[in-house]
């Protein structure tokens, strides 16, 4: 079958939960059909032309609100943006015409070779005007706002001269994105790098935060101490739960999404998580009547 | 204090090895530098021995994983990632193999996983409407050495010297891995994508130059020249094109020019 070209439109992704579907859930999706408020993949993976991907996610949009994730980008890479790789994203965008489109806040490059990690970056001026105005050519390209969510993080640089918050708040001033909000990350953060999670989330600018991230962490060790690894393969921990309740609690409902990408489970697992969230979303929801 | 560019020098520096590179920029925290920069570079290296794993799972289960990943880590050394989409990591993978394994016994490894590439860059390739023989019907019979026929985009042709497709098929989920006999010499597959998903076949030498011919758009005539098709196994090859859904166009003979 040929693609049947570009959607209509896109349907827009309400304050509910979703979950992130990967290319093992595809067919289980497509099958049960099952209540679930919107799905996200990974840019990366539909770039192609055809195959049995492709087709599928052209099937599940037809179903479910759309949210388009990258992970190549490398925004903040002091290398020239890659073009070819914006050129996809932008194909992409037109191709499946998701609702969100977003990218991280980080750097994957240097002189051409690409370390297909999501590396993190020093918070300074210098790095808030870099971001930004790569940031505003992603914009331009797609001809759309972008989302960029906060990264985990296992180091912090001693040049960092700027919190985390107050980074991500020039960075929306100064580009004009939004913000995805990844509360594991805040989490592991905080326990990485000393990040206080609550004064990050209270500092974040409120109207800027358009998509919530919610995963399972590892631990592992490194001499006598502990990091935590955001490795998105098991279950949120019930830390990263209540961290959540107090983000909507304070942004008020927003679009949560269930990120689930080794170890993955069946998809009645990710889907159960889901269903939790949704149940704080009701909540909020309810607060905010 | 470094600059935005320096302190990505550094870190790249630091991921690729050089875990003091890095170290008078970090806030340690109690963890040293270089600790909390491995995890960087594991995870970076999983990144790639991961896309490489999912690219190549047959020839990763021949070999067995220590050798696969001292595979992985010499190309990586020799290939590293130039793009974000992990999905062409493994583009060179079959040329690294072949410099790596000649002379050892172990060439048909380079075959392997030249099908294997195939395979994955059929997954993901183009599939556009098939078109049926009936579209040959209406074509006089003094045109038909003139005229080609355009093949699915996904459409792969490889001739190996060893039983790699053999090798394949047994090393597939569910299938027992038994050892193939290398002697049992060279195959001939054809790879594409359809609906239903990835289709390997056999076929005869003859027949798989024939398909390539067309693929590099000779006529049907100059195909059947060129490749020494038996004319008595052409309606099958024709008939095997057509009921796989692999000719998506008939293209007419062009016409004569004269001057």
């Amino acid at each position: 079958m040929v693609s049947s070209g570009k959607p209509k439109s896109s349907s827009p992704i309400l304050a509910d939960a979703g979950i992130g579907l990967r290319s093992a859930h595809h067919q289980a999706l497509l099958r049960e059909q099952p209540r679930v408020g919107w799905i996200e993949v990974h840019t990366e993976n539909y770039f192609h032309d055809g195959g049995p991907h492709v087709r599928a996610l052209e099937r599940a949009r037809e179903t479910y609100p759309l949210s388009l994730h990258g992970v190549g980008l490398g925004l903040g890479s002091n290398d020239a943006l890659d073009r070819t790789h914006l050129e996809r994203v932008r194909r992409a965008v037109d191709r499946f015409a998701p609702a969100l489109v977003s990218e991280h806040a980080c750097w994957g490059s240097f002189e051409g070779e690409h370390f297909n990690d999501l590396l993190p970056l020093p918070y300074t001026d210098e790095t808030v005007e870099h971001l930004s105005r790569r940031i505003a050519q992603v914009q331009d390209a797609l001809g759309r706002q972008i989302l960029v969510e906060n990264l985990s993080c296992y180091l912090a640089f001693s040049s960092s001269r700027l919190t985390e918050w107050e980074f991500l708040a020039a960075v929306v001033e100064r580009a004009g994105c939004g913000l995805l909000l990844d509360v594991n990350n805040a989490y592991v953060n905080a326990c990485n790098v000393g990040l206080d999670p609550v004064a990050f989330i209270n500092g974040l600018p409120r109207d800027a935060v358009q998509e919530i991230h919610l995963a399972g962490h590892t631990q592992r060790a490194i001499g006598e101490h502990v990091v935590l690894i955001d490795d998105h393969g098991s279950r949120v921990p019930e830390a990263v739960w209540n961290l959540y309740e107090l983000a909507i609690g304070h942004f008020g409902p927003v679009p949560t999404l269930i990120e689930w990408d080794t170890n993955l489970p069946d998809l009645s697992v990710l889907l159960g998580e889901a269903t939790r969230a949704q149940a704080c979303l009701d909540v909020a929801h309810g607060l905010a009547a | 204090m470094a600059s935005l560019p320096e302190l990505q020098a550094r870190f790249s520096a630091a991921v690729r090895g050089d875990p003091d590179a890095l170290a008078c920029e970090v806030s340690s925290g109690g963890i040293d530098a270089a600790g909390r920069v491995s995890i960087y570079r594991s995870n970076s290296l999983a990144m790639f021995e991961g896309a490489l794993e999912r690219t190549y799972p047959v020839l990763r289960r021949r070999v067995g994983d220590d050798y696969f990943h001292q595979l992985a880590r010499g190309y990586r050394a020799r290939h590293p990632s130039r793009s974000g989409d992990l999905h062409w990591i493994g583009e060179h993978f079959p040329g690294y193999v072949a410099n790596t394994e000649t002379g050892t016994g172990y060439e048909w490894l380079a075959e392997l996983a030249a099908l294997e590439w195939a395979c994955e860059t059929a997954l993901v390739a183009r599939q556009e409407p098939a078109v049926g023989p009936d579209s040959l019907a209406g074509l006089p019979p003094d045109q038909l050495g003139a005229t080609g026929l355009r093949l699915q985009p996904s459409l792969r042709c490889i001739a190996t010297s060893f039983p790699v497709l053999d090798v394949w098929r047994a090393n597939q989920p569910g299938a027992d891995g038994a050892p193939i006999d290398l002697a049992r010499g060279a195959q001939c597959v054809a790879v594409s994508c359809s609906e239903a998903g990835l289709e390997l076949r056999e076929l005869s030498p003859a027949v798989l130059e024939f398909i390539r011919l067309l693929q590099d758009e000779a006529t049907l005539g100059e195909a059947v020249d060129r490749s020494r098709i038996p004319i008595e196994t052409l309606p099958d090859a024709l008939g095997l094109l057509f009921e796989a859904g692999l000719v998506t166009a008939v293209r007419p003979a062009e016409s004569e020019t004269h001057q």
